[in-house]
């Protein structure tokens, strides 16, 4: 077995000295909080885009994800299988109603429609629930990489901690989005590298894995079960899976931000509709080498390690040449850090935007913000890091911290919903709403035995009915409360007139069509990505 | 004759379009609307700067600026949307209080006694097609959504169509006549 030579050392260590010399650039021409947390509102769709992708590829996917293939073949594409559909949401609107807004943190939405008190509780939320997961991103990686490379975790940690704050706090979201661009061509190189080396190591090539996962009923991933304890039903999967990233992408202001910084409306959607038809693939190669992995570990007769995230770097150190294996193995490093810039900038604005200039400092200069927001990215990088230490000893806490997102997340988007489509609602039915979506979430994770990718669901449902009815027994909203969500064109007689006026005005361009099209195009691949699944289930199947 | 002053359009054809199409608009065109201007500075000083408002507004708009942008043209092109009578005193002095209140350097700073001057405000109104039509209203000084004077010029553009619908029914009666 081979191990991780000097070569692979100087090329990690030169690669990540390059994406965090590139990431420190942006800094340069940034004077105000708007440059560093929305880059200037310049960065084009396709790089908001991709940096969506990034950091999910970093995250859950180049680690865990082969893991899980080897361990249940396809069955957790269900999980991903909605994204689509999510999107189409998101583009048609929630991406018109932030942007519009003209907003840095998406809780400056809920203060204008339901007042302080929903803002300041949905951004805390937010700083619990972000601030302890990111000490798990920083963590996990971490531990793989040590396993790898030879170094000791709390170096590790150290190492992309001190990377990751250091061009965080230079060049803000800018960094954050173009450096995640760069991270995603090598992890997908990574994986496809990956696959080659897997396949010709195979005698029989792509028709042993077919053999094998068929075999083995790997590519099931469709299970049809109505029962909601089965927690991967094409079901829960549907439902559950599509409030979830609903609420990921849409409320949570690491993903959300990203797509603020466009410039316009049709790059802010561009940037979804890129995730929306590409997160399936990616999801499905990861997942495929899992199962190439099963091929090749049941061929060689190999004893998979214990923990199952540790195969996939594992292999390429052991399988990849000298040099290329220390590139992967960086392209993985910078996943994480990708995970965790994203996350120490949207820490940073929330901080910033919905407590230190709105109940501290309410009317310094752009310099000031500024700064306070480097700051800002400096301190929760450092809590990232003392957490991430600890971590090992903390043991089920790891768990709860990612069990919190899932409790948080359904509630805070049906308060948004609420926003968005009930004029009636007000802040005491928003608050009531968030409160109990929350508590309904927990006690039915820990009374009963449903899958966990409805938690979302719950939330949504119970924060919006209780919202609702809470909000019926006090007064309804002042009109300039709906200024952001509720237009006053929408009286039928000023429809026609608005109708009669733009038919005469002089045209832009083509937007609506084009949005139109780009949900249709989503949807149409969401039902493409579950026939293919069903040919494949059907062909393992005889 | 109209002593109503006319502000200086900056923002052209080209900007415009970019600017609304950046906010999601498929179709837009020029607009005056016609508001009030009153001088807000030390008390028997010289205006430092204007409250740009109507009684139909709830707040005013603030232009920075010793004198008003304005040119010797009348309005070109482009709706004209008429408000009412000036905002009183007092409503001004409340106006000028919620500036105040965002801002509270500028707290000795008053609205001067003199009389509200009219202008006509250059606008460019956006509109967006799909399920249901919408409107955007950015200001032809600086491009900035002035979300403001969304109801006035909603008023505007129904009593616009109310009146074209009234001549269109009037004409074949009259030609029947």
């Amino acid at each position: 077995m081979d191990a991780f030579t000097l070569l692979d050392t100087i090329v990690l260590i030169g690669y990540i000295s390059l994406i965090a010399w590139i990431g420190s650039r942006f800094g340069k021409d940034q004077s105000n909080p708007e440059d560093y947390f929305l880059g200037g509102r310049k960065i084009p769709g396709w790089a908001i885009g991709l940096s969506v992708m990034a950091t999910q590829a970093s995250a859950i996917t180049f680690i865990g994800a082969p893991g899980w293939g080897f361990e249940g073949g396809l069955e957790r594409l269900v999980t991903f299988i909605n994204v689509p559909l999510a999107m189409i949401v998101l583009i048609m609107v929630f991406v018109p109603v932030f942007h519009r807004a003209g907003i840095y943190s998406i809780y400056e939405l809920l203060e204008r429609r339901f007042g302080p008190a929903t803002r300041t509780l949905s951004a805390l939320l937010f700083l619990i629930a972000r601030g302890l997961a990111t000490g798990v991103v920083l963590y996990a990686p971490a531990l793989v990489l040590a396993v790898v490379t030879g170094w000791s975790v709390n170096l590790t940690i150290i190492i992309m901690a001190v990377l990751a704050i250091s061009y965080t706090v230079m060049g803000g979201i800018s960094a954050v989005i173009w450096t995640d661009v760069i991270q995603m061509f090598v992890l997908w190189l990574g994986a496809l590298l990956s696959i080659f080396f897997l396949i010709t190591s195979l005698p029989g090539g792509w028709s042993d894995v077919f053999t094998f996962g068929a075999q083995s009923g790997m590519f099931n991933a469709i299970d049809l079960s109505l029962d909601p304890s089965v927690t991967y039903s094409l079901w829960a999967g549907l439902l559950g899976g599509f409030f979830l990233h609903v609420a990921y992408f849409g409320t949570d202001q690491s993903q959300i931000q990203r797509v603020l910084s466009s410039p316009s409306v049709l790059d802010a959607q561009r940037s979804l509709l890129i995730g929306g038809y590409l997160l399936i693939p990616q999801m499905l190669l990861f997942l495929f080498i899992g199962v190439i992995l099963a091929t090749y570990y049941q061929q060689h007769g190999l004893t998979p390690p214990d923990d199952l995230n540790e195969l996939l770097p594992r292999y390429v150190v052991n399988a990849f040449p000298s040099g290329m294996a220390g590139l992967v193995i960086a392209g993985v490093f910078a996943a994480a850090m990708s995970s965790l810039d994203s996350a120490l900038n949207s820490l940073s604005a929330v901080t910033v935007r919905d407590f230190y200039s709105r109940y501290i400092k309410r009317n310094a200069s752009d310099a000031h913000y500024l700064k306070a927001s480097r700051l800002a990215t400096i301190f929760w990088g450092l809590y990232a890091t003392l957490f991430a230490f600890f971590a090992g000893n903390l043991g089920p806490v790891i768990e709860a911290v990612n069990q919190i997102g899932s409790w948080f997340y359904g509630a805070l988007l049906g308060t948004f919903l609420l926003a968005i489509f009930s004029h009636r609602s007000n802040a005491r039915g928003a608050v009531t709403g968030l409160v109990t979506g929350m508590l309904a979430v927990w006690s039915v994770s820990s009374l009963l035995d449903v899958s966990w990718l409805y938690n979302n669901t719950i939330g949504v449902v119970v924060s919006v009915v209780v919202g609702y009815l809470v909000s019926l027994t006090t007064t309804a909203p002042r009109p300039d409360q709906l200024s952001d969500v509720v237009m006053e064109e929408t009286a039928p007689d000023m429809q026609a007139a608005l109708s009669a006026r733009a038919s005469n005005a002089d045209a832009i361009g083509t937007e609506a069509r084009l949005t139109r099209r780009r949900c249709i195009g989503l949807f149409a691949w969401f039902c493409i990505m579950l026939g293919m699944l069903a040919l494949l289930q059907g062909w393992a199947n005889g | 004759m109209d002593n109503r002053l006319t502000l200086t359009r900056h923002i052209d054809e080209d900007a415009a379009q970019q600017r609304l199409q950046r906010l999601g608009a498929s179709a837009f065109e020029p607009a005056w609307v016609r508001l009030w201007a009153a001088g807000v500075g030390m008390p028997g000083g010289q205006p430092g700067a204007w409250l740009l408002s109507a009684q139909e507004m709830r707040r005013a708009l603030l232009l920075v600026g010793e004198a008003l942008p304005t040119c010797a043209d009348q309005p070109e092109a482009g709706i004209h949307i008429e408000s009412g009578a000036p905002p009183s005193p007092a409503e001004w002095h409340r106006r000028w209080l919620w500036e105040r209140m965002a801002t509270p350097r500028h707290w000795r700073i008053q609205v001067l006694e003199t009389a509200p001057t009219p202008i006509w405000l250059p606008c460019w109104l956006g509109y967006r097609g799909g399920r249901q039509h919408r409107l955007m209203v950015i200001s032809g000084l600086s491009g900035e959504p002035l979300s403001l004077l969304k109801p006035l010029v909603l008023t505007g553009l129904r009593q616009a169509y109310r009146d074209e619908q009234n001549t269109a029914s009037r004409e074949p009666r009259e030609k029947a006549g």
